[in-house]
């Protein structure tokens, strides 16, 4: 009969025989390859997303709106309009990120406010868009960026 | 710049941990416990600090500089006047740990610390709920000046601007001392968290059941790829799991030392500033206190029941003071608990969100911890495989731990049945965050638990006879 070395728990001993040994060997094995192997496969999964690099991302929406911030002031509200298709997945998390980069002005994502924030993905505006929604520019930011305002107000 | 600031953030907590368990200056397990908790205990302090001068004096860098130098000037001073315990806190016996495991621990560490710093640099911001709840909240506490209340503004609803203040608040003090905005400090904070919890679990895992239980917690919460990429990714489910670890952990050394208060007051101040990190930590407070209670009164000296919980509401005295003046103070009523009554009637009679939800839990089990297979049912062959047996110096541990976890889900469940109106968008976008807010807590349970491995063997063949000889000598 095979035995294993005797182990002390608690202040007790005892002898583990080999049929546990081989069990506890295999559990314990079982568990840190498959922990491991998990923790490696997510790791080429990160460097290889870090190889392709991406284009898209917070960093590069901000950069967008470079030359608006400096033009914010704390406790500011600004309304938001954006060339994106109301059923878009993107037109929400766009509307955050425009948020996200213009604290600590406050971005309603509506046209109600006196100065409106418009997103657009092109560097001319849709002027139709623009006056569809009885908006006027005030300035123009590049990038797809600028700033409306409502004419009778 | 931020990098020293948070030093001297993590030496506030350094000197707080080890002024309620005290050790020697030289290398302990124990000493790693005060590195490890002190690392999210001063995050909390400083973070608390933070808003509470900020509410009281607004945006002064004089105030804000004074209140937290003589804080971090008192608690290290405290620190090392305290009379350290002659025999620290170090690992518990048990077989020899094969060195593959050594090999192995290493490597999982090395991996997840690689892993995370990938994750931040794929997105230095954090993914969504990072940059669009704490990092914005962050901006507005730092960028809006005297109008920092525009951060709970019910203008921007959808950013949940009552959602307590703990990750946003140090980050804004990391840039606000700093005096730059740069996406490192949240970087670091998640950083920290992340490998502060794997510390806290390798540690009080080590102290309990020894090396090799530990280094098997060890590997198993660093390999959990989605701990540490949500980590990463400076969600605040991670700083929650750290802190509803850590109160678990600190509880589990203070059944050690049953007479010793100082620690249930440090697993009370850890609980409470899991209230100060997200909702679902006022959760676990109640849920921890009323564990503790069963725990106690079913598997201790009952008479000093009311004392070693009191400690416990002691230390949760101070963190929950801060979270009750911001909820009662600048927070607006949160979203999912400001339904109509009989809304939540209707819900809880709804057989159909039953069925979203259990097989919600059910999902997010089999995936917890992002492993290649899920892990609950490897953990069960491994339970089957070593069984448990809990020592009976570890009941009220292992039972407090359980029921805790226990009636945290039980309370996240009801939150899913009763409260959100699109139940199946909720449970879709946030279970899997819920789970992983307990997995740490829930390992520091399975390796107290299950048995110690026997991994190092005689290799000499016994004869039976010869072995019944060898048994008579022996008596």
């Amino acid at each position: 009969m095979l035995r294993a070395a005797p182990v002390q728990t608690g202040g007790s001993h005892y002898f583990v025989k080999l049929n546990c040994l081989a069990r506890h060997r295999f559990a314990v094995i079982a568990l840190a390859v498959i922990a491991l192997g998990s923790a490696v496969w997510q790791l080429l999964d990160l460097l290889g997303a870090l190889n392709r690099g991406t284009d898209f991302g917070v960093p590069a929406f901000e950069s967008r709106f470079d030359q608006f911030r400096p033009t914010i002031k704390p406790h500011a509200v600004y309304g938001y309009f954006s060339d994106n298709p109301p059923n878009d997945p993107s037109s929400l998390s766009e509307y955050y990120l425009t948020q996200y980069t213009l604290v600590p002005a406050i971005i309603k994502p509506d046209t109600n406010e006196d100065l409106v924030v418009m997103n657009f993905h092109s560097e001319r505006p849709d002027q139709a868009a623009i006056r569809a929604a009885n908006l006027m520019p005030v300035q123009t930011f590049g990038h797809g960026v600028l700033l409306c305002r409502h004419p009778n107000r | 710049m931020t990098a020293v600031v948070l030093a001297l953030v993590w030496l506030m907590g350094i000197a707080a941990v080890r002024l309620m368990m005290p050790a020697p200056l030289r290398w302990s397990l124990q000493n790693a416990i005060i590195l490890s908790a002190g690392a999210g205990l001063g995050i909390g302090i400083a973070s608390s600090l933070y808003f509470v001068v900020l509410a009281l004096a607004g945006p002064n860098l004089v105030a804000l500089a004074s209140v937290e130098g003589a804080v971090l000037v008192v608690l290290v001073a405290a620190g090392l006047i305290v009379k350290p315990r002659l025999d620290p806190l170090d690992f518990a016996s048990g077989p020899a740990t094969p060195g593959y495991l050594t090999v192995l621990f290493a490597a999982a560490a090395v991996i997840a610390v690689i892993a995370a710093i990938g994750a931040y640099s794929l997105k230095p911001h954090g993914e969504w709920d990072a940059w669009s709840i704490w990092n914005l909240r962050a901006r507005f506490l730092f960028r809006a000046g005297e109008f920092w209340k525009d951060a709970f503004s019910s203008q921007i609803a959808w950013s949940h601007p009552d959602y307590p203040l703990l990750v946003p608040a140090i980050v804004a003090m990391c840039w606000t001392l700093a005096g730059a905005e740069t996406t490192v400090a949240p970087g670091i904070v998640a950083f920290i968290f992340t490998f502060a919890a794997a510390g806290t679990l390798i540690a009080t895992v080590g102290i309990l059941r020894g090396k090799m239980q530990s280094y098997l917690a060890g590997i198993l919460l660093l390999g959990s790829t989605s701990f540490i990429v949500i980590g990463a990714d400076q969600y605040a489910d991670v700083p929650l799991s750290f802190f509803i670890l850590g109160s678990l952990a600190v509880l589990c050394l203070e059944d050690r030392n049953p007479g010793d208060l100082r620690l249930s007051m440090l697993a009370g101040l850890i609980a409470g500033l899991a209230a100060w990190t997200k909702n679902e930590g006022l959760l676990f407070v109640a849920a921890l206190v009323v564990a503790r209670l069963v725990a106690l009164f079913f598997y201790a000296d009952r008479s000093a029941m009311g004392r070693r919980v009191g400690g416990i509401v002691a230390g949760l005295i101070s963190p929950l003071a801060v979270v009750a003046f911001f909820k009662l103070r600048f927070a607006p009523p949160n979203d999912l608990l400001s339904g109509p009554g009989k809304q939540v009637m209707a819900h809880l009679f709804d057989f159909g969100r039953w069925v979203t939800v259990i097989e919600g839990f059910l999902i997010a089990l089999l995936r917890v911890g992002g492993f290649l297979i899920p892990i609950v049912l490897l953990l069960a062959l491994y339970w089957y495989l070593l069984r448990f047996k809990v020592e009976p110096g570890l009941r009220v541990s292992v039972a407090t731990v359980g029921f805790a976890l226990a009636l945290m889900l039980a309370g996240d469940f009801s939150v899913y049945v009763l409260f959100p109106n699109d139940v199946a968008w909720q449970v879709n976008t946030s279970v899997e965050r819920i789970l992983l807010q307990v997995w740490p807590a829930a390992l520091l349970a399975f390796f107290l638990a299950v048995n110690v491995p026997q991994l190092v063997g005689e290799t000499q063949v016994v004869h039976k006879g010869k072995a019944k000889e060898r048994v008579k000598r022996q008596k």
